[in-house]
């Protein structure tokens, strides 16, 4: 398509269509021509709505595409709501109340709520659990390597990728082995959801609430297990928790729980999926890092979150009458921020297609835009990979690395088999 | 030389990315604001104060000289 097409409103769709379904079958890579051009396009461009699983219609939605004016809205939370919901897909509130928590909150009581958890999260308290990250993260490799010595092909997603954070999550909020499956299996299929190959349009409405279900309910059992005995654990806090003078409902503990098992999981696999694949496509950066790995994990990291961007976009409304680079936005309108794309903007990364794991500065998005929604768990997510790939680097034999394949889905990089085998 | 950093408590999310800049200056509290071990930066440190500034997600950090 060369020219605008017409919408029902008065305003035309641009010429460039991210909405459409076609389109998130494309690479990153190849998705990223497409962002590469409404990059340098002036303002914003105004986007049809995507089709929605819960018949709820929405006029459309402006894409932000460059790093700057990600920046901007991600920044000023007084002109961009949150409340008006977060999913780039039409999905009515009620649904993105039940699984997002705190995302879907603007101050002062977004504050309120995030700092009941908040405190599990600091620098200092990630600390406190390293040892036991770095005692998983050596067993999860132990077992990877089991796995591989059989000759045969297997998928590094379940067989590596997948355990770390599901074990990580589950050891801070107090579940065991049993639920913890459970949860990775409920997270995964809710992160699928959105590909036809999983659960067909018609179907997909009721496949996502039954996934929220079992997370919900598994938090709400777990909440109520705590106010029984209470333990050393993070679920033990929030039952304890108030808000204003209020203890938690059963609502906002089963959203929690759906935020840590899919914000707190299914974003550090990505991550460690996506990156093992650069760095086999990429030996000479795999053979820099592991030259002197201790001196260079930290800014290798980056480089991983950047590369992998595990969250691809979230969506704000405008709360006020406001400008966009130049662009006219009415007070509830649609933004969509895309990550992904401004953590390939050549305007802020040089040669933004390369791994490059010595990249300094490295301003990526891979935990948001800034501002008061910036990533909680982003010290948690980044200890795990420096553990897990201290290991994979240090251990990992003569293997040989396939294609990776992906889901479709237009708000998570979702990964959803990388063969790996013994060279 | 000497320059003073400040921190606005309403605005400080506890990310505890400045923490992990630069760990002698920042620690991150639970339940509050971060908290600054000293204000008064010698210049050397300087390069480290301006990365904690301009990569605090909430804009909760300024450098004054």
């Amino acid at each position: 398509m060369t020219v605008d097409s017409p919408t029902a409103g008065s305003r035309p769709y641009h010429r460039f269509n991210v909405s459409d379904y076609d389109f998130w079958n494309l690479d990153f890579r190849a998705r990223d021509a497409t962002f590469h051009q409404l990059r340098a396009e002036p303002g914003l461009s105004w986007q049809p709505p995507r089709e929605s699983a819960f018949g709820y219609d929405e006029p459309g939605y402006w894409a932000v595409t460059r790093h700057e004016d990600i920046k901007h809205v991600s920044q000023n939370s007084e002109l961009f709501t949150s409340a008006m919901g977060v999913a780039v897909d039409p999905t009515p509130m009620e649904i993105q109340r039940i699984s997002t928590f705190f995302l879907t909150m603007d101050p002062p009581e977004h504050a309120r709520y995030r700092r009941l958890i908040s405190s599990a999260f600091t620098p200092k308290q990630v600390r406190l659990i390293e040892s036991q990250i770095k005692v998983n993260a050596a067993a999860v490799v132990d077992d990877l390597l089991e796995a591989l010595t059989g000759g045969d092909e297997i998928n590094f997603i379940s067989e590596c990728a997948a355990k770390l954070p599901m074990r990580t999550v589950s050891d801070m909020i107090g579940n065991d082995s049993s639920e913890r499956e459970k949860l990775s299996h409920a997270a995964d299929a809710l992160f699928s959801s959105s590909d036809d190959e999983t659960v067909s349009f018609e179907d997909r409405a009721g496949y996502m609430m039954a996934q929220l279900d079992i997370l919900t309910g598994s938090g709400i059992r777990l909440a109520q297990l705590r106010r029984e005995e209470p333990r050393e654990d993070l679920m033990t806090n929030i039952v304890n928790a108030e808000v204003d003078g209020q203890r938690l409902t059963d609502g906002d503990i089963g959203a929690f729980m759906v935020l840590l098992a899919a914000a707190g999981n299914d974003t550090t696999k990505q991550t460690t999926t996506h990156t093992l694949k650069a760095l086999y496509d990429n030996p000479s950066q795999l053979q820099w890092l592991r030259e002197d790995f201790d001196n260079r994990i930290d800014i290798a990291v980056e480089e991983f979150v950047r590369w992998s961007t595990p969250v691809i976009a979230f969506a704000r409304h405008a709360k006020v009458d406001t400008e966009v680079a130049g662009t006219q936005i009415k007070a509830g309108e649609k933004l969509v921020l895309f990550y992904c794309s401004a953590n390939r903007d050549e305007d802020v990364f040089d040669r933004p297609h390369q791994l490059d794991l010595s990249r300094s500065p490295n301003h990526h998005f891979g935990f948001g835009g800034g501002g008061v929604h910036f990533c909680l768990g982003s010290q948690l997510a980044k200890m795990q990979l420096r553990h897990l790939f201290h290991q994979l680097v240090t251990r990992l034999p003569d293997v040989e690395v396939g294609e990776l394949s992906h889901v479709n889905n237009n708000m998570f990089h979702v990964a959803k088999f990388l063969p790996i085998q013994l060279a | 030389l000497i320059v003073h950093i400040e921190i606005d408590e309403d605005l400080c999310i506890g990310a505890g990315i400045c923490e992990s800049i630069a760990p002698d200056v920042f620690q991150v509290q639970e339940e509050k604001a971060t908290l600054l071990l000293s204000t008064e930066i010698t210049a050397d440190n300087r390069d480290l104060m301006t990365q904690a500034v301009s990569r605090c997600p909430a804009a909760a950090l300024r450098i004054e000289e």
